[in-house]
């Protein structure tokens, strides 16, 4: 799905959390996601924690939609 | 270690007033069996049925199969850590009631659970469809949560699977099989010059539902260890796993892994055979990538030419197995990966989630998205409720004529990742 949407010009940023799988697949911006079975959250923390740790990830996929890129990238924090 | 494996042939299976074994056949006391089921609350029903090859039964939804085993000799209990206490197995002697096994059935536990049919095309994908198969069927508590519900039928089929293996701790076998692993220093000088092969074996344990128990650790919270391969023919490793039916390792599958089987047939011979690693399969990066680089390091310490891998599932631990491998060779150690395919109904789409140059010598046990039509069968233990929604089935799996039309995926054992299973392709 990352490759057809930007086949069309569109760019995608995949949050994911199998980092290698998306290197493999080929998507260009990647952000590191949680778990597999909760990519961006975490049953283990308190709902405040866990609002905070969801928008980190939304901001931090933002931001790597904004930001030029010659070669796959991963974001990191 | 040094482990002799007994064979009670049991060429048949019926209910019976005493459970004994006579002349290859064993009796099971129904009552003596439901009753010692029913000691655990969570459960509130069990009936037990005896399914035989070739009889038109159908069981549904298979949760998992145990092979009746008991100790004869040497320290420990069958199932190290889970029925019996923890101590370490795998040496002395062991009886196995080879020709039956415990098959658990009942309310679904996770929706991918399996269908072992007795006869018909599908008895052709599932190596369960050649033993007398006693079958539980326990339902559940109302209001027992799912995890619970999971834990206690899996502890109906190790109980019951004791239960009857304790009929045989003072026969004679008819046939005894013998497995040794030397210390490591010792097995090196004794084969000096054969090249030096062990086995990885992945263990599912992704949680919810899908998970794996070594000595009764959940094996999510393992870190790779070394085990002699006997230890898991003493139930060293049992299955809490309700994945996909087709590829996940149900507990008998542990108990007479092929893998270890056929390294121990070459031991000596094309191989030095020095046991096994065991590794696991858990759902984020951090563990997967600390997971392999220590099964690499531990392989490369041991001084290792040569390692088979085995996958168990499918998706993200493709990741798990490639990285394995990847990291593996990196060190100059050569890896046959075995695993199984999702390549699409028409074979047609990538087979794996994840890929690397390095894994180029691969081992399949097919592709799980094959379509089959199994027919209606006379008899069905446990329940059809399910087949649309197990994996592999689909909306409109079921039809009304009791015809069901699934991918392979939804049988137990059809693409073992074990090679478990006959597939072949075919020799033009």
């Amino acid at each position: 799905m990352v490759k057809e949407i930007e086949r069309v010009g569109i760019p995608v940023v995949h949050v994911c959390t199998v980092v290698p799988i998306s290197m493999t697949v080929g998507a260009n911006r990647i952000v590191p996601a949680i778990a597999i079975p909760h990519p961006l959250g975490d049953p283990k923390l308190d709902p405040n924690e866990e609002k905070n740790l969801r928008r980190k990830i939304v901001n931090k996929a933002l931001e790597a939609l904004s930001t030029e890129v010659e070669l796959q990238t991963v974001f990191e924090d | 270690m040094h482990l002799e494996l007994g064979h009670i042939l049991i060429n048949d299976v019926q209910f019976g007033q005493q459970t004994a074994i006579e002349n290859g056949v064993l009796y099971v006391n129904k009552e003596e069996l439901i009753n010692l089921i029913k000691e655990d609350e969570h459960i509130s029903k069990v009936d037990v049925e005896i399914a035989k090859p070739g009889e038109s039964i159908r069981i549904t939804p298979v949760k998992d199969v145990i092979e009746p085993r008991v100790k004869v000799e040497g320290p420990g209990g069958i199932f190290p850590g889970t029925l019996s206490k923890v101590e370490t197995v795998g040496s002395g002697k062991t009886n196995v009631l080879k020709g039956c096994a415990v098959v658990t059935t009942g309310k679904i536990v996770g929706f991918q659970e399996g269908i072992v049919d007795m006869t018909g095309p599908g008895a052709e994908y599932t190596p369960f469809s050649k033993l007398n198969n006693i079958v539980l069927i326990c339902e559940p508590r109302e209001d027992l949560k799912q995890h619970d519900h999971e834990k206690a039928v899996r502890f109906a089929g190790l109980k019951a699977a004791s239960y009857l293996g304790k009929v045989a701790k003072e026969l004679t076998p008819d046939k005894v099989e013998t497995y040794e692993t030397l210390p490591l220093l010792e097995s090196i000088e004794k084969y000096k010059d054969l090249p030096k092969v062990a086995y990885v074996q992945m263990l599912q344990s992704q949680g919810l539902l899908h998970d794996t128990y070594v000595y009764g650790v959940d094996a999510k919270q393992i870190i790779p260890t070394i085990l002699y391969p006997t230890e898991i023919m003493d139930g060293a490793i049992i299955s809490g796993n309700c994945v996909s039916a087709c590829d996940k390792n149900t507990t008998y599958h542990h108990q007479n892994n092929p893998v270890v089987e056929d390294l121990y047939a070459q031991h000596g011979k094309e191989v030095n055979f020095l046991g096994e690693k065991i590794t696991n399969e858990n759902v984020n990066l951090a563990d997967k990538e600390r997971s392999s680089d220590w099964t690499a390091k531990l392989v490369e310490f041991l001084g290792l030419d040569g390692v088979v891998i085995s996958q168990e599932g499918f998706g993200n631990p493709d990741t798990d197995l490639i990285m394995n491998c990847k990291k593996i060779e990196e060190k100059g150690i050569k890896t046959v990966i075995i695993t199984d395919e999702y390549a699409g109904r028409d074979g047609a789409s990538q087979s794996l989630a994840d890929a690397h140059l390095s894994a180029d010598a691969v081992v399949t046990g097919g592709n799980a998205n094959e379509v089959i039509v199994l027919p209606k069968m006379d008899k069905v233990i446990g329940t059809l409720d399910y087949t649309d929604i197990i994996a592999g089935g689909f909306d409109g799996s079921l039809s009304p004529d009791g015809t069901i039309t699934v991918e392979i995926q939804a049988i137990t054992g059809a693409t073992n990742e074990l090679g478990f299973n006959k597939m072949s392709t075919k020799m033009l």
